[in-house]
């Protein structure tokens, strides 16, 4: 049996490329308040090992440096309300099937035990005034605006 | 009176030092315009080269923001009016993102992009050739080249993978809009000599009109000998004449000076 988890990796310190999103957005007539950004790693894992692939995460530097990121392990496996995941179609960060199937799935080149899936997504999370999380129309209008190319990207929202 | 060429800087740019001076050995009257000079400055001329580099860091996408800038208002209109757009590198991602390229259809959103390299998805800094694979004529742009010309350049970036879905890269091969592939010093298209795993081996994309043209490798970075990455410039040691001789990557910059003159 495994479960689904959600390793969330978000700037601590101010984002400028959330910054100069929201400012292009405002500026291509899309209304938002606030745009936060993180890097998302959802996660198909036997949950025995699960303190310990969240572990290994948080010890690759190329993901997670303390000094400037927070990072969070969610239980549900899709966008909350006001949020866009947009992920490279084709990429190098979703795992093999092979990979899975072999039991060796990697990241930044460390293996993870128990892992038999691994996917990588930008978190887009939208606020209106007042902290609202933005409507779904808004978000995807941002997605179709400026946050995904769809030749090469999809885009999920909830 | 001769076309004013405009070489756009982003924040982040640079590359358009050696952009503007194979514009200008080739005797374009070309000059740098930086994203704030002024709207009507930047409509008044006649061609837009996009040089390489990271513009707005690369932020969202490579190429996603800048291709949203006020410039590129001006960009887009001169497009649609049949100016010649030019983008290099950085200046091809920003031209991609911006639908200016293929714009199949008439469609002025993006249908392709060029994202990261495949297999490993890593940042390649290589010296390269590139095939003419369309008709000269085709595109404005490469109009005085010969067929099937063999150009030399230098592959330097981390997302340089053509990528759309597989209708659109069907479409970009069967009709016209594959304007060079990567190939090797005899001008064979083979697998071995693409290096970032981009879709149909392509390393540019025209346009519909064949007004616009979208290169990843650098041929301003193989404008002359003492750039060329072959006996050349081995030979050419020691005789400046000789390193300063134009190389093969100029020939795109005279294809556009052709068109320009036209």
């Amino acid at each position: 049996m495994t479960v689904t988890r959600c390793v969330e990796v978000a700037l601590t310190i101010p984002d400028n490329e959330a910054e100069t999103a929201l400012a292009t957005l405002r500026r291509l007539g899309v209304e938002l308040a606030e745009l936060r950004r993180a890097d998302l790693y959802r996660v198909e894992l036997d949950p025995a090992q699960e303190d310990t692939v969240v572990a290994t995460l948080r010890d690759l530097e190329t993901i997670y440096n303390p000094n400037k990121h927070s990072l969070r392990v969610r239980a549900d496996g899709k966008p909350q309300a006001g949020e866009l995941w947009v992920e490279e179609l084709q990429s190098e960060s979703r795992s093999s099937a092979a990979a899975a199937r072999a039991g060796q799935v990697r990241i930044a080149g460390r293996f993870l035990p128990g892992v038999t899936r691994i996917e990588r997504f930008t978190a887009w999370r939208m606020l209106e005034n007042g902290g609202e999380a933005a409507g779904p129309e808004v978000v995807a209008r941002a997605a179709q605006t400026l946050l995904c190319n769809p030749a090469f990207q999809k885009a999920t929202v909830r | 009176m001769s076309k004013r060429v405009g070489i756009l800087i982003f924040p982040g740019t640079n590359s358009e030092e050696e952009t503007l001076r194979a514009c200008r050995a080739v005797g374009l009257d070309s000059e740098l315009v930086h994203w704030n000079a002024d709207f009507d400055a930047v409509r008044a001329f006649d061609a837009y080269v996009l040089p390489g580099g990271f513009a707005y860091e690369d932020r969202v996408r490579a190429g996603a923001i800048a291709a949203h800038d006020r410039l590129m208002l001006a960009v887009r209109e001169g497009a649609a009016a049949g100016k010649l757009v030019l983008g290099i590198c950085n200046g091809a991602q920003v031209v991609l993102e911006s639908g200016l390229a293929p714009g199949l259809d008439g469609a002025t959103n993006a249908q392709a992009g060029f994202t990261r390299n495949a297999p490993l998805g890593k940042y390649r800094s290589t010296h390269v050739y590139v095939k003419l694979s369309i008709p000269p004529e085709r595109c404005a742009i490469t109009a005085a080249l010969k067929p099937g010309a063999v150009i030399p350049a230098w592959a330097s970036h981390g997302e340089g993978r053509l990528a759309a879905h597989s209708a659109t890269l069907g479409r970009i091969a069967r009709e016209g809009f594959l304007a060079f592939t990567y190939c090797d010093a005899n001008g064979d298209v083979t697998p071995e000599a693409i290096p970032n795993g981009s879709a149909l081996g392509a390393a540019a994309i025209t346009n519909e009109r064949g007004n616009v043209l979208a290169i990843m490798p650098h041929p301003e970075r193989d404008a002359w000998t003492f750039m060329h990455h072959d006996a050349s410039r081995e030979q050419a040691r020691g005789d400046a004449s000789a390193m300063l001789a134009t190389s093969g990557g100029i020939a795109l910059f005279e294809s556009l000076a052709k068109a320009l003159a036209r």
